[in-house]
């Protein structure tokens, strides 16, 4: 009876025994990085997923636009919500601590390292064109965040000096353990972070294909490489590069002007735009707290109206012009009665980026600068973007003419600190090269990495 | 397993041969002749043991006629009777403060408190049965030494923070491990709030028998990789041999906040925004046409004047009714009990209400062999209210101006046009419900394989499932323009085994050794499926089923495991000396796989010197131990796969991609607490006195840290085993009987003090977010406040003003102006110097007046909202009354600056928020009734008790806010003692009574 019973505990205790196979669990969300990147399927999956950070709000679902339009919100536009983050950006008295700063920071390094971890096991993609493809498309989604980056965070570029001054750091390889992701980079100067873009975008615009289709239409082709090669040598001020990219883009003709303005935000993928972001319902930068529609719009239900858009600025449209009389609005929503802008007012709506007459004002705006006439006349780009918006066409053109048009159509789509910066032109009280105008290092990263150095004024 | 068997095959070999069985059955009496039932009977020396039933009645199998009976009951002394080879053997037992011979519930067994070595609070529930609790953790506030309790807010439902000896973790999690009869269960939040649940609210505090709270090494070792943040070992009531008991309770009563604020009116808040406004930064500025321009609404110029915080709260309430059987024979003894709960809280919207059941039954198959069970199963309703971060939070609405009106007389509904969203909309248009439906059951055989010897195995089962239902109608803010509906359904299965053997035996009379020796097995799994549609005909249809469009939709699910073993021996030589060991050794799936498994020992000694000769017959001191103990427990709460690294989905429009989502290491794993107690039970004048001390000093290493890396590499952190922290502190209890006889008074009073230092975090500083001021530095305590000082106004010019970290005073544009390293210093602490409660009952015959005191000293707490609500009408938010008394004119001294719309006049984080939250609570207080026994029979009926009972009567405190007890938990684990409209705890008013048949 004894030695049953302890048989029995016995058995009970060693069949426990068998449980320590049992601690061996897989997650089921998620795959382990040793089995992440085997094909090329995985490689495409990988560069979906870099395009899918670069959606976020922290880039160009909301900050690569806001930051900058509140950075030079001078007589344009007003932050009013709660946020103090914005707040700071537009009162240009931003913490190193400012939530903003420190999430468009760290969430374009994500997005590079996935681009670099593309770069560094293209091995696994057999086909060679296909290998080319995805690598011009890494080098593409790298070569823009570097763009980014080093517009916000890095004074800006001074077409007569050495541009030796505190860029970004480089990193140029893909972090997949402890030891590479604990690599203390430096800051590169800001002509080497212009280097790499312009050596990025330059293999992107070559290996990229020619076009894409259905749903594939967010993802780069060689003439949004072009675009934003376009945009890069703008802020360069070198005027002929910008022109002959700006030129090849309008030249393919893969591109035409939507009838109406208005039409290009509220459809998906039109003709019109060259670099556009994909959402959905499921899929967007916010519809509480973050996205362009959350803090833009104030429609029945719809948006915050956390930005106001001020009479200084709208007062300069014509009376007949589209981008006015269709994309400002009186708000109807939350804090009612201010106006608004029109372009962002549905969480699901897809976000241009660049878009057709941003090419024909850079043409414009470099054959003017330049006097030549490459692809047309500049005052013919600039009345082809004004007859599309209904406002009169003008019959002579200054440089202040088409940097006004520029104001008037790519309003409240991210471009305005860095026209003001690439013109040398002032916001309000603060000089162009304002140390204020520039985000500050997020303070996590000075803590993570002593290598860093902080921007002037912090 | 060599071990193992080697360790068995001892055991066999050194017990005794099964001697022959002598039956004794008697009645276990107090000193007035009345029964008692629940008395714990044990053979002395053996495992041999059982209860008494209702009549106090006994039956028990002893080896031999010579065997030695010890009953044991709380708040009895003990009593060791001699059988004398009699077959009927009747005990009287006589009360007395003393808890030295109160059974308490170890891991995996039990001992008498008086051979304790480890350090553990016991909790009966006779102690609270009177205390109208709503969750059991509540009646332990105030009620243990080292316990601190706080319950974050006034809201139903909501995941109370409660910390054994100070906090040992950083970032895995300081909550306590719950064992419930067995099975460690699922106590930390697991809806989608981000706001912490409580799925301990969903069992019944009538249920629990008893509540044991393992605190030191020595008492929680056994419970290895989970221990670090203290056990919990909560055991619910049985059935008992005799005549079928049946208890009715019933309690009903009202609900009030603690403290309501106060908050300008119409007249006040124009005037102060009229002066804001003129001497905005951004010109002379009209309050009239700025607040037209934020609202779009003409109500400066209205007559209203709404009170709107008040409209936050309601008349809540509360109902309870329990209904207990419990009965048996020698043989069975079962207890069914059903409890009905229902709550509303303070806040309006908010409610809770629970139904459960249970069984709990034992079988003797026969003499050396029962089986039981403990089957749960329980259904609760929570109708939550939104984070406190949330627009949607009610308590929010006090930031609304009262020039706005409730109700939009242009529509006769409730007002859209207000400077927030007016979120009492959400309660008429929309509804937040979770349901609970959760059994926590196990069954188990126990075999007693000598009299020494006996072998228990347990199988029990946690299964919980969370079904959380959210619509918000069109007309709200979350659910405009055509109505949202959100559903989630998470259930969570733990199943666990425990096996083990416990022995006992007396070698000689020198030489008393218990031992026991097991293995237990758990696994844990949660899945989750969620949606979330949009598009409704109307507000009527609230389902997916009718919603158009499908916003969202996902499942998930993550699991894990342990398995561990564990041994523990005590021994006891000449009655004096105490001598325990014991070890576990954990694995889990969560450690990464170069460290699977990590070894928990932990010895201790005591000594009890009432024993010797020379303290013997002193007329003073009755009882003295020393004891001291040291080992190490671990916390594994450090998610389920944290050493790997991971890639997930990341999606596109309708694609999908991949990304890394984590970066891990092989050898992650749990953190180790090293902790030393030393300790001392002392009983003077027979026990009228009594008194615990305890001095701790814990050390924890191996703190799971989140290593900040630089983000230009793709990651920002990775999490590796890095930091240490120590908590040394100090608690003590006393008990005395002021008086005894026919008039009683008892005080039980006890005082708990730590002091938590970070001493390591690999150099680095966590933050709690940019409007927050916890911070975890190195040689600070966690959690401590760090930001910007506020030095009051300037009186020349009415800028508000801060201290550089050397105490010069800036204006605030010129602070701005100095590096920001000397901008920030330590500007509080939430870690309370001291705590504690005391307790004082007095009863004259049946009547009975229970006083419950809970205190709290030296902790700081900072008010988040200060921003919006305290900040001298920056922006249209109502401000607190004290904003009134604002720097009008040169030479003023005030410490509110001048108002000035828009322009941040002393708005950003700093101390101007921070006040000491010291407070002293009456917790509970009870007035009890019991009628006579002769009446009582009358109304056939053994006992019948009324009372009349009040929680949070009174709080005195110098804080401001709603509520001292405040702990905003939307915001990371950093920021303790943070308050953001966080709504205030209950003060709540109740009749009942309990009655027996």
């Amino acid at each position: 009876m004894k030695k049953l019973a302890l048989l029995t505990g016995l058995f009970a205790l060693l069949s426990l025994g068998a449980c320590i196979k049992e601690l061996d669990i897989e997650p089921v969300q998620s795959l382990d990085a040793t089995l992440a990147l085997e094909s090329a399927s995985d490689i495409e999956s990988a560069l979906v997923g870099a395009y899918g950070i670069m959606h976020q709000g922290s880039l160009y679902g909301t900050n690569l636009n806001l930051v900058s339009e509140l950075l030079g919100s001078e007589d344009y536009c007003q932050w009013r919500g709660t946020f103090q983050s914005y707040r700071q950006i537009m009162n240009k008295t931003i913490t190193i601590d400012n939530a903003e700063a420190s999430r468009t920071w760290v969430d374009a390094y994500r997005a590079i390292n996935v681009a670099n971890s593309v770069l560094d096991n293209l091995n696994k993609v057999e086909d060679a064109a296909l290998r080319a493809e995805f690598e011009a498309e890494a080098r593409f989604i790298r070569g823009i965040l570097y763009f980014e980056l080093v517009r916000l965070y890095a004074q800006p570029w001074d077409a007569d000096g050495q541009n030796n001054g505190p860029g970004v750091p480089l990193s140029l390889r893909a972090a997949s353990n402890e030891e590479g992701a604990s690599v203390k980079g430096a800051r590169n100067t800001i002509s080497e972070v212009y280097a790499q873009v312009i050596s990025d975008l330059t293999a992107a615009e070559t290996g990229l294909p020619e076009s894409r289709s259905g749903t594939s239409r967010f993802r780069a082709t060689n003439y949004t490489a072009k675009a934003f090669l376009a945009r890069v040598f703008m802020q360069q001020s070198k005027y002929s590069e910008a022109l002959t990219k700006a030129d090849e883009v309008i030249g393919s003709g893969n591109y035409t002007l939507n009838a109406a303005i208005a039409a290009t935000f509220s459809n998906k993928f039109t003709a019109e735009t060259i670099f556009e972001l994909y959402n959905n319902d499921q899929n967007n930068a916010g519809t509480a707290n973050d996205g362009l529609t959350t803090f833009y719009a104030s429609l029945p239900g719809i948006g915050r109206s956390d930005v106001r858009v001020l009479a200084a600025f709208t007062s300069q449209y014509e009376a007949n012009d589209e981008r006015s009389s269709q994309l400002i609005y009186i708000g109807t929503g939350r804090r009612p009665g201010s106006r608004q802008t029109g372009k962002w007012t549905d969480f699901a709506q897809n976000i241009p980026v660049i878009r057709l007459t941003e090419m024909h004002l850079v043409r414009a705006e470099c054959n003017f600068r330049l006097g030549t006439a490459v692809g047309t006349e500049p005052l013919a780009d600039v009345n082809a973007v004004r007859k599309r918006a209904r406002a009169s066409e003008l019959s002579s053109l200054t440089l202040d003419a088409i940097i006004a048009e520029r104001n008037f159509e790519l309003c409240f789509e991210g471009s305005r600190i860095h026209d003001l910066k690439r013109l040398k032109r002032s916001t309000g009280t603060f000089p162009y090269n304002d140390p204020k105008l520039v985000l500050p290092i997020p303070e996590r990263e000075i803590r993570a990495n002593s290598a860093l150095v902080q921007n002037e004024g912090y | 397993m060599k071990q193992t068997l080697l360790l068995l095959c001892i055991l066999c070999a050194t017990s005794s041969l099964i001697a022959q069985s002598y039956n004794v059955t008697g009645k276990v009496k107090d000193d007035n002749g009345e029964p008692l039932p629940g008395v714990t009977v044990v053979v002395k020396n053996t495992i041999k043991g059982t209860t008494t039933g209702s009549d106090g009645t006994y039956f028990l199998e002893v080896p031999g006629s010579d065997a030695i009976l010890i009953c044991s009951y709380t708040g009895f002394a003990q009593v060791e009777t001699p059988v004398n080879g009699q077959r009927t053997v009747d005990i009287t037992m006589k009360e007395s403060g003393s808890v030295l011979g109160e059974i308490v519930v170890v891991g995996y067994g039990t001992s008498y408190r008086q051979d304790l070595t480890g350090s553990i609070s016991t909790l009966n529930a006779k102690e609270f049965e009177l205390q109208p609790v709503q969750t059991f953790e509540n009646a332990l506030q105030g009620r243990a030494a080292g316990v601190f309790i706080n319950s974050g807010s006034g809201k139903l439902g909501q995941g109370l923070n409660i910390r054994v000896r100070g906090i040992s973790s950083v970032s895995a999690g300081n909550q306590p491990l719950f064992v419930i009869d067995g099975i460690p269960v699922i106590s930390e939040s697991i809806g989608t709030s981000t706001e912490p649940d409580n799925p301990l609210a969903t069992i019944a505090p009538e249920d629990i028998e008893s509540i044991d709270i393992l605190k030191d090494a020595a008492a929680a070792a056994i419970y290895g990789a989970r221990a670090s943040n203290g056990v919990v070992l909560v055991t619910t009531k049985s059935g008992r041999a005799g005549r079928t008991k049946v208890s009715l309770g019933y309690y009903g009563g009202v609900s009030s906040p603690t403290r309501k604020r106060e908050w300008l009116n119409a007249a006040e808040y124009r005037e102060l925004f009229d002066y804001a406004a003129k001497n905005s930064d951004f010109g002379e500025l009209s309050g009239a046409e700025e607040f037209g321009f934020e609202t779009g609404t003409d109500d400066w110029n209205s007559n209203n004047d709404t009170n709107w915080a008040d409209e936050a709260f309601q008349n809540g309430g509360v109902q309870n009714v329990n209904l207990n059987i419990s009965g048996g024979d020698a043989r069975t003894s079962f207890l069914i009990s059903g409890t009905w709960n229902d709550q509303t809280g303070i806040l309006v919207g908010n409610a809770l209400n629970r139904l459960g059941g249970r069984l709990n039954l034992e079988h003797k198959i026969s003499n050396r062999l029962k089986i039981g069970t403990n089957l749960n199963l329980t259904k609760s309703l929570n109708q939550r209210v939104p984070s406190d971060n949330a627009f949607t939070n009610p308590l929010q609405l006090n930031a609304l101006p009262p020039i706005q009106p409730k109700i939009d007389p242009n529509t006769g509904e409730l007002n859209q046009n207000t400077l927030y969203y007016n979120n009492l909309i959400d309660l008429e248009k929309g509804f937040n419900d979770a349901t609970t439906y959760r059994s926590i059951s196990n069954v188990y055989g126990q075999w007693d394989i000598t009299d020494k010897l006996y072998f228990r195995t347990e199988y029990g089962i946690d299964w919980l499932n969370l079904q959380e239902d959210q619509f918000n109608g069109r007309e709200t803010l979350d659910g405009a323009p055509t109505g949202v509906s959100y559903s989630n359904q998470v259930t969570t299965i733990n199943q666990n085994v425990n096996s083990y053997f416990n022995y006992s035996k007396q070698f000689s009379r020198n030489f008393d050794l218990t031992g026991t020796l097991g293995m237990q097995y758990q696994s844990g799994e949660r899945t989750a499926t969620s949606a979330t549609g949009a598009g409704f005909p109307n507000d009527r249809f609230t389902k997916i089923a009718s919603a158009a469009k499908i916003l969202g939709a996902s499942s998930t699910e993550t699991a894990y495991a342990f398995t561990s073993y564990f041994a523990r021996v005590n021994t006891k030589l000449f009655d004096r000396f105490l001598v325990g060991l014991s070890g576990r050794l954990d694995g889990s799936s969560r450690f990464g796989k170069d460290q699977r498994f990590g070894f928990f020992p932990a010895g201790s000694v005591g000594y009890i010197l009432s024993n010797e000769s020379f303290l013997q017959d002193n007329k003073v001191v009755n009882f003295l131990k020393i004891r001291a103990s040291y080992g190490r427990t671990g916390n594994a709460e450090i998610g389920n796969f944290a050493s790997r690294t991971l890639w997930g989905a990341n999606f596109v429009g309708d694609l999908s991609g991949i990304v890394p989502t984590q970066l891990g290491i092989n050898t992650l794993t749990w953190e180790n607490t090293d902790q030393l107690d030393i300790g001392l039970d002392i009983g003077l004048f027979n026990d009228r006195v009594s008194a615990t001390l305890d001095y701790f000093s814990k050390k924890t290493n191996d703190l799971l840290l989140n290593l900040p890396l630089p983000a230009t590499n793709g990651f920002t952190i990775i999490t590796k085993n890095l930091g240490s922290l120590t908590n040394n502190g100090w608690e003590a209890t006393l008990t005395t009987q002021n008086f005894v006889g026919d008039f009683r008074w008892s005080t039980t009073f006890n005082i708990s003090g730590y002091r938590n230092e970070v001493t390591n975090l690999n150099g680095s500083t966590i933050d709690g977010g940019s409007r927050q001021l916890g911070r975890v530095s190195e040689g600070e305590p966690f959690g401590y406040f760090y930001g910007p000082k506020y030095a009051g106004v300037n009186p020349d010019n009415g800028n508000a003003q801060y201290y550089d970290i050397n105490g010069n005073v800036y204006d605030q544009e010129d602070f701005f102006e100095i590096p920001d390293a000397e901008r920030n210093q330590k500007i509080g602490d939430p870690n309370p110097d001291f705590f504690g409660g005391m307790n004082n009952r007095f009863s004259y015959k049946g009547l009975t007046l229970d006083v419950q005191l809970q205190y709290v000293y030296g902790n700081d707490l900072y008010n988040i909202a200060g921003f919006f609500q305290s900040v001298n009408g920056d922006y249209f938010d109502n401000q607190s009354r004290d904003q009134l008394n604002y720097w009008r004119e040169p030479g003023q001294v005030t410490n509110i600056p001048e108002p000035r719309l828009y322009s941040g006049n002393g708005a950003i984080k700093s101390s101007r928020w921070v006040q000491d939250g010291s407070y002293l609570r009456v917790r509970a207080t009870t007035l009890s009734y019991a009628f006579p026994k002769a009446i009582s029979k009358r109304a056939k009926m053994d006992n019948l008790s009324v009372y009349l009972s009040g929680q949070n009567l009174f709080t005195f405190t110098k804080y401001e806010g709603y509520d001292p007890e405040v702990n905003a938990t939307y915001i990371s684990s950093v920021n303790l003692g943070h308050d953001f409209y966080t709504p205030p705890q209950a003060r709540i008013f109740t009749v009942g009574f309990n009655a027996t048949f």
